[in-house]
C-alpha cells in the first residue's frame, strides 16, 4: 500500500529521519530498515490524524502562489489567518502542501 | 513555546505506534534487536522533546524490558531529562574539515645569488602549491608569483640570468602549454618583454637560450614602466596591471622572504569568508580597493588575519558606490523577490501538511476543503481533522 512522505516534512516527521540517519550512518541501523521505519510512521501518522484529531480549522488568506502537479496542490498564503475552536494564529507567509486524499484510499 | 497537550499526545502515541509496529523486523529475522529499537525511540523523542513539540518527560505505557522471548539484556533506559549528547561523529564540521589546510608551509626559497635588489620580479621558486591558483586560467594572475609544484630548484643558469625571474612571466603563457614552466623558462620570459615591445618572436629566443645560457633582455630596462606593459592586452588587462603591482609587491615581500609564505595580490575580489555565502561573482568594483591596499592576500580561505582589510572594502563598497550605475551584485539582491524560490526553502517557516479533498476556483476566489493536516505556525504544531480554506488570488 502506498503512503504519502507527506507527513516526513513534519517537525515529528524530520526528528525521526534526522535519528534514523544518525543511526544509519552510524552502522547502528541497516538503510533498509530505516526505509520500513519511514513507511511505517506514513501509515501510523495517517492514522493517527484520522483517529485521534478532531479538531477543525479555518483558513483566510491572499492566494499568492497556486501550483498543482503530481496530484499535489501548494499554495503559497500571504498574509494569512488560521482559525480554531481555541484561538486564532496570523501568519505573514504559509506554504500548504496536500496531496489527493482519493489516492490512499483507492 | 505553548505546547498544544493534545498534539504532545498524538505525537507521543505516534510514536509508540511506531516503535511498536517495526519492533517485529528489529527484533526477529535477525534484525538488530530491542535495543536498537529503544536507542531509536529515545533519540526520536529526544529530539521531539528539544524542538519543543512535546511535553517532556514522556511516560511510557509500555516498558522497553518487554523482549518477549529475545535473549538480549534488559536495554537502558534513556533519561530524556538529559540533554543529548552528540558523538563525535556528528560535529558540524569545523573550518579544518571544510578547508584543509592549504599547503603553504614550504619553505620559501631565498633570492637567488646574484640578483641584486634590482629583481623586482624574483619570486622564489620552490615546490610550493596553491591550489586555488592552479586552475587553469585562474581568476588572478598572480601565478606568476607561484612556481608550479613539479618545477625543479634554480638551476645554475638562472644565477647568470638579468634580474628577471621568469616565474613572473609566467602568466603571460598562460595559454601555452603548461609543461613549459618546468623546462623551457626562458622562452617565457622572452615572451614577456616581446610582447611588451608588440611582437611576438618566441621562434627566436630559444635558439638563444641552448646557446648563451641566459637570454639577454632586449627591450630596454628592467624597470617595469607601466606605460611599457599597456599596449598590450592579449592577456587581458589584469595580467598587466598585475604584474605591475607584483612589482611593488615584490618589493615589499622581499625582505619577508624568509619563513613565511609568499603573499599574492589578489585581484579577483575579496576573500570570502568560509562559513559566508561565497561570493560567486568575483566582486570587480573592489578591484582598485584591493589591488591598492591588499597586497598580501593569498586566494586561499585559510588564515584570517589577512582578510582584515577586505571586508571594510567590501562593505564600503557594497552600500554606497558611485563607481557605476547600479551597486555590485551581492546575494542580498534576491532578497524577497523571488518568491517562488523562496518559497521552497521555507521548509522551516510556517507550513501546512495535509490532503485535500475539494479544490475549486470562481473567477479569482478559491475554496478548498483540507483534511488530516499538521501545521506548523508560529513555531507551534497543531493538527487538525478538517480544514476549510478561502483564498482570493
Amino acid at each position: 500500500m502506498a503512503t504519502f512522505e507527506l507527513y516526513r516534512r513534519s517537525t515529528i516527521g524530520m526528528c525521526l529521519t534526522e535519528t534514523l540517519d544518525e543511526m544509519v550512518q552510524n552502522g547502528t541501523l541497516s538503510p533498509e530498515l530505516a526505509i520500513q521505519v519511514l513507511v511505517q510512521f506514513d501509515k501510523s501518522m495517517t492514522e493517527a490524524l484520522e483517529s485521534q484529531v478532531k479538531s477543525k480549522v479555518t483558513i483566510k488568506g491572499h492566494l499568492h502562489t497556486y501550483r498543482f502537479c503530481d496530484n499535489v496542490w501548494t499554495f503559497i498564503l500571504q498574509d494569512a489567518l488560521f482559525k480554531n475552536e481555541e484561538s486564532q494564529e496570523n501568519v505573514g507567509r504559509v506554504k500548504i502542501v496536500a496531496c489527493d486524499s482519493k489516492l490512499l484510499t483507492q | 513555546m505553548a505546547i498544544s497537550s493534545m498534539t504532545s499526545t498524538v505525537y507521543v502515541s505516534v510514536i509508540e505506534d511506531v516503535i511498536n509496529k517495526v519492533r517485529d523486523e528489529f527484533v526477529n529475522n535477525g534484525g538488530p534487536g530491542e535495543s536498537v529499537l529503544s536507542e531509536l525511540q529515545g533519540i526520536w523523542e529526544m529530539k521531539m522533546v528539544q524542538a519543543g513539540v512535546v511535553t517532556g518527560p514522556i511516560e511510557r505505557s509500555t516498558a522497553p524490558k518487554q523482549t518477549s522471548g529475545a535473549p538480549a539484556p534488559t536495554p537502558p533506559v534513556h533519561d530524556l531529562n538529559v540533554p543529548y549528547e552528540g558523538t563525535e561523529e556528528y560535529e558540524t564540521p569545523t573550518a579544518e574539515i571544510l578547508f584543509p589546510p592549504t599547503p603553504l608551509q614550504t619553505p620559501i626559497q631565498t633570492p637567488l645569488p646574484g640578483m641584486g635588489d634590482n629583481s623586482m620580479y624574483n619570486i622564489p621558486t620552490g615546490p610550493t602549491e596553491y591550489p586555488a591558483a592552479q586552475d587553469g586560467g585562474g581568476a588572478t594572475d598572480m601565478k606568476s608569483g607561484r612556481p608550479p609544484s613539479y618545477m625543479p630548484p634554480p638551476s645554475p643558469w638562472m644565477q647568470q640570468r638579468p634580474p628577471l625571474s621568469v616565474d613572473v612571466n609566467v602568466a603571460y603563457v598562460e595559454g601555452r602549454d603548461e609543461g613549459d614552466r618546468g623546462n623551457s623558462q626562458q622562452p617565457l620570459t622572452q615572451d614577456f618583454f616581446m610582447m611588451s615591445s608588440g611582437k611576438r618572436k618566441r621562434e627566436d629566443f630559444p635558439s638563444q637560450y641552448h646557446t648563451s645560457g641566459y637570454i639577454p633582455q632586449q627591450d630596454g630596462a628592467g624597470d617595469p614602466a607601466p606605460e611599457v606593459f599597456e599596449v598590450e592586452v592579449s592577456q587581458g588587462s589584469n595580467s598587466i596591471k598585475g604584474h605591475d603591482i607584483l612589482t611593488k609587491a615584490n618589493r615589499e615581500i622581499f625582505p619577508q622572504v624568509a619563513g613565511s609564505y609568499v603573499r599574492i595580490p589578489q585581484l579577483d575580489g575579496p576573500i570570502p569568508d568560509p562559513y559566508e555565502d561565497v561570493l560567486s561573482t568575483p566582486n570587480i568594483y573592489n578591484y582598485q580597493g584591493v589591488v591598492n591596499e591588499d597586497y598580501n592576500i593569498v586566494n586561499t580561505p585559510a588564515p584570517n588575519d589577512i582578510q582584515a582589510g577586505t571586508p571594510a572594502v567590501g562593505i564600503q563598497n557594497d552600500v554606497g558606490d558611485d563607481d557605476d550605475d547600479e551597486p555590485p551584485l551581492n546575494e542580498n539582491d534576491d532578497d524577497d523577490l523571488d518568491d517562488v524560490e523562496q518559497g521552497e526553502e521555507l521548509n522551516t517557516q510556517h507550513l501546512v501538511l495535509a490532503q485535500f479533498d475539494k479544490v475549486t476556483r470562481t473567477k479569482s476566489k478559491w475554496k478548498c476543503t483540507l483534511k488530516d493536516g499538521i501545521m506548523h505556525i508560529n513555531n507551534k504544531d497543531i493538527l487538525f481533522n478538517k480544514a476549510n480554506g478561502e483564498f482570493d488570488f
